[in-house]
């Protein structure tokens, strides 16, 4: 635990008779990437702001790099906020140089440095713009270059693809495996499965406040097993008519026609074996796919599918993106 | 030391990169020299008007016009003190001739009559005079039992006249008394001229009981009102800086970034630092401006400098300055530290503006009383007031001049000094709930509360 860039035991937080947080207790081990996952409003950003010492939970205790979060530790730690923003009057290079100096760097390193990652990222060319002068997706790119110049140990990114076009999260997920094989270990939130999917080594998961889940890939899917996704008319009860059948089905988000379900295979039985037994109870089967588990079915099986329904809905950076 | 200095230097060249900084710096030597051309215009551009008596002697039109001769007199016997303050010699000749040109010339009258007079006050008709032909400007009808000066004119805003015809009239009035009491002519102008002297002095320790005043004697309040206006003006400047900048930062969504890089304390201390250069900044290029200026005509008329001199005496009096320097630094925290404090709860301008309102009321109080020092500087008011801790930076300085006991000046900066870390102290709660818990006005005073251990702090956004 003594370098364990993060350490959260028992945390809560209350906002009057909120609780935002609750209990939660995880290890960010170093060199790895973490999820930190669960729909808007669960917690993830509370959480990592007390992580980060903005703000200090009513009970339990954070320990970054195996002390209380002060600006010594946290000088090794690069963080990206949910809510962007820059000083708009500011250079991108005098932006990104400006926030190294704060995390101890040297004025000429800091430029150098600023220099490197503009040129290294595309933006070479607009280093002497002022952010009110760059695209916002520029902009984004600048702030997440500033989190990241003065080369941190530890990363914690705060639903970092939110707002940002499908060519610009590739990028972001680029930068986060280079991070990552240069050694340092992130955390980063996010209320998309498909981005922890692809790049974390474990994963939170978080609902209302409290942990949920706690452990790798792996274990997530293990927790469903192999499946397989059915579409079924509007309206009809899969759960309930394979129940006794001995299968166990959720609602999944809807691809196609129909309503989406993922139905988990008890051991020993293939995704055949599920797609007769609907047929037997006779069941009004539009679609039809074996598939392994999603992290978003692990999701489900966890809190339920009210609860899972705001992880598709955007956040409030797509909405502003969007407007 | 190093964060703070990092704050300081992006708030303070973001504030001097903007235009707005530029043109406040340039409005205010702009201002004094237009407003002092436009003083010069306006007293040079003023026309010369004329004006008749209707009487059927020359006696109240002598009487107006010896009014006049007085008052150039008493304006030529003060230039003539000041030169002499000044060491600067003049003769009578160059006095008459640094006159101002008489703006009010009598005429013979054109008419008798106010009907027969009306074209010629109503610019129908003109009457010739030394600057040429002109309407009419007034026109002083004496009634026919001799009791009343009826003063007709077109435009009834200039007074100058018609004050000057009623101190003619009193004095006339007073000298026909005496006439018809038996006294001569003669002897009236004797006792006009053998009229005691009223001259001004000061009880001293160190010259024999006393001197006559001087400039000097009067430098020091004067010198204590311009500091205590310096500050009052430099607070008032910063309002705009700190309320707009904190405003740009919250909006901006940029506190939780730098407070995961900087301490809140080191934040707060680099911005203020930040707003108190760049006001520094202005205020001493006003003062190059005035300093350049007063050289220039230092050198144009080198008795000038006498004239100055007690005025930089007083200025670098330790006991007027140590003080001064004190408030100012006290002054500038404490409302520094509420206007940012406020600013953090604010989300846009407009929001900002409701708060506008009532610091304005808040800081016309302490100009109130500099003006009240001004006139009086030993009122009581002054003295009670000053105890106030919000006003005391201003009025404290306004003090200095009449020698308080130590005591009240050593309270009065304990209490000034210990408001200001207790309003450092909410500040700093009420910027973290405003910067980082997104807090807003409406939640001021749960806050406040909750700070002073009154009641739990009041909800605020996760």
């Amino acid at each position: 635990m003594g370098d364990a860039p993060l350490v959260m035991s028992g945390a809560t937080k209350r906002f009057g008779a909120f609780t935002a947080v609750n209990n939660l207790s995880f290890e960010v081990p170093k060199g790895q990437i973490i999820g930190f996952l669960g729909p808007n409003g669960a917690g993830k950003s509370t959480s990592l702001r007390m992580s980060l010492g903005v703000m200090q939970p009513d009970e339990g205790a954070v320990s970054l790099f195996g002390a209380a979060p002060d600006i010594q530790n946290l000088r090794r730690v690069g963080f990206l906020p949910e809510e962007r923003g820059l000083y708009k009057k500011m250079t991108a290079r005098d932006t990104i140089t400006y926030f190294a100096r704060l995390k101890g760097m040297g004025a000429a390193d800091a430029r150098a440095r600023a220099n490197e990652l503009l040129e290294t990222t595309g933006l070479g060319k607009f280093k002497a713009s002022r952010i009110s002068k760059l695209s916002k997706g520029m902009a984004q790119k600048v702030q997440i270059l500033s989190t990241l110049a003065h080369r941190p140990d530890f990363l914690i990114l705060d639903e970092p693809f939110s707002g940002l076009d499908p060519m610009n999260q590739q990028t972001l997920e680029d930068l986060i495996r280079a991070e990552h094989a240069r050694g340092a270990t992130i955390l980063f939130s996010t209320h998309v499965m498909e981005h922890a999917e692809r790049l974390c080594d474990r994963i939170v998961m978080l609902a209302r406040g409290r942990k949920v889940f706690d452990g790798t890939l792996d274990a997530a899917y293990a927790t469903l097993g192999q499946g397989a996704r059915m579409a079924v008319e509007h309206g009809f009860d899969l759960a309930a008519a394979l129940a006794p059948k001995g299968f166990e089905a959720h609602r999944a988000a809807d691809k196609g026609p129909g309503d989406s379900w993922r139905v988990s295979l008890p051991k020993g039985l293939g995704a055949q074996d599920a797609l007769r037994a609907a047929l037997e109870t006779g069941a009004p089967i539009v679609g039809f796919q074996p598939e392994d588990a999603r992290l978003r079915d692990v999701f489900v099986s966890l809190v339920g599918e009210a609860e899972a329904a705001s992880l598709d809905a955007p956040s409030a950076a797509d909405v502003v993106e969007a407007a | 030391m190093r964060n703070i200095y990092l704050i300081f230097r992006r708030d303070f060249l973001g504030y001097v990169k903007a235009w707005g900084f530029w043109l406040s710096l340039a409005a205010v030597p702009l201002f004094l020299i237009v407003g002092a051309g436009f003083g010069y215009f306006a007293a040079s551009s003023s026309p010369v008007r004329y004006y008749t008596v209707v009487e059927p002697s020359n006696v109240i039109a002598g009487a107006i016009e010896a009014e006049f001769r007085r008052t150039e007199a008493r304006a030529a016997q003060d230039a003539a003190a000041l030169a002499g303050q000044m060491k600067v010699p003049v003769n009578e000749a160059q006095l008459a001739e640094a006159a101002p040109d008489r703006k009010f010339v009598a005429v013979a009258p054109p008419a008798q009559s106010v009907e027969a007079l009306q074209p010629y006050l109503t610019g129908e008709k003109l009457v010739s005079g030394p600057a040429g032909e002109k309407p009419l400007f007034a026109a002083l009808i004496l009634s026919a039992d001799g009791r009343v000066l009826e003063y007709w004119s077109s435009d009834v805003n200039v007074s100058g006249l018609r004050y000057s015809a009623e101190t003619a009239m009193r004095d006339l009035s007073r000298r026909d008394a005496l006439l018809a009491a038996g006294l001569s002519a003669e002897f009236l102008k004797e006792a006009d001229d053998r009229a005691v002297e009223v001259a001004e002095f000061r009880p001293r320790d160190e010259v024999g009981g006393g001197s006559e005043v001087t400039v000097a004697d009067r430098a020091p309040a004067i010198v204590a009102v311009a500091l205590a206006y310096f500050l009052w003006l430099m607070v008032f400047s910063i309002i705009q800086y700190l309320l707009m900048g904190t405003i740009e930062e919250r909006s901006n969504k940029i506190f939780d970034t730098l407070l995961t890089s900087v301490k809140l304390p080191e934040l707060l201390a680099g911005k203020l630092l930040a707003v108190f250069a760049v006001t520094s900044t202005m205020m001493l290029s006003w003062s190059m401006f005035a300093g350049v200026g007063s050289a220039f005509a230092a050198s144009q008329s080198p008795g000038l400098t006498e004239l100055i001199a007690p005025f930089l005496a007083a200025a670098t009096d330790p006991g007027l300055i140590i003080p001064a320097l004190i408030s100012f630094i006290l002054g500038y925290v404490l409302y520094g530290a509420i206007f940012m404090a406020l600013g953090s709860l604010c989300d846009t301008i407009q929001e900002a503006q409701t708060l506008l309102s009532p610091m304005m009321i808040l800081l016309m109080l302490p100009m109130f009383a500099i003006f009240i020092a001004f006139q009086d500087p030993g009122s009581p008011v002054i003295d009670y007031a000053s105890w106030v801790p919000l006003f005391t930076p201003f009025l404290l300085i306004l003090r200095m001049p009449q020698d308080p006991p130590l005591w009240e000046i050593v309270a009065q900066m304990g209490l000034m000094a210990a408001t200001t870390v207790l309003i450092v102290w909410l500040s700093t709660k009420v910027y973290r709930a405003g910067a980082v818990h997104g807090a807003g006005i409406g939640d001021l005073m749960g806050m406040i509360k909750g700070a002073m251990g009154m009641k739990p702090k009041a909800d605020v956004k996760g």
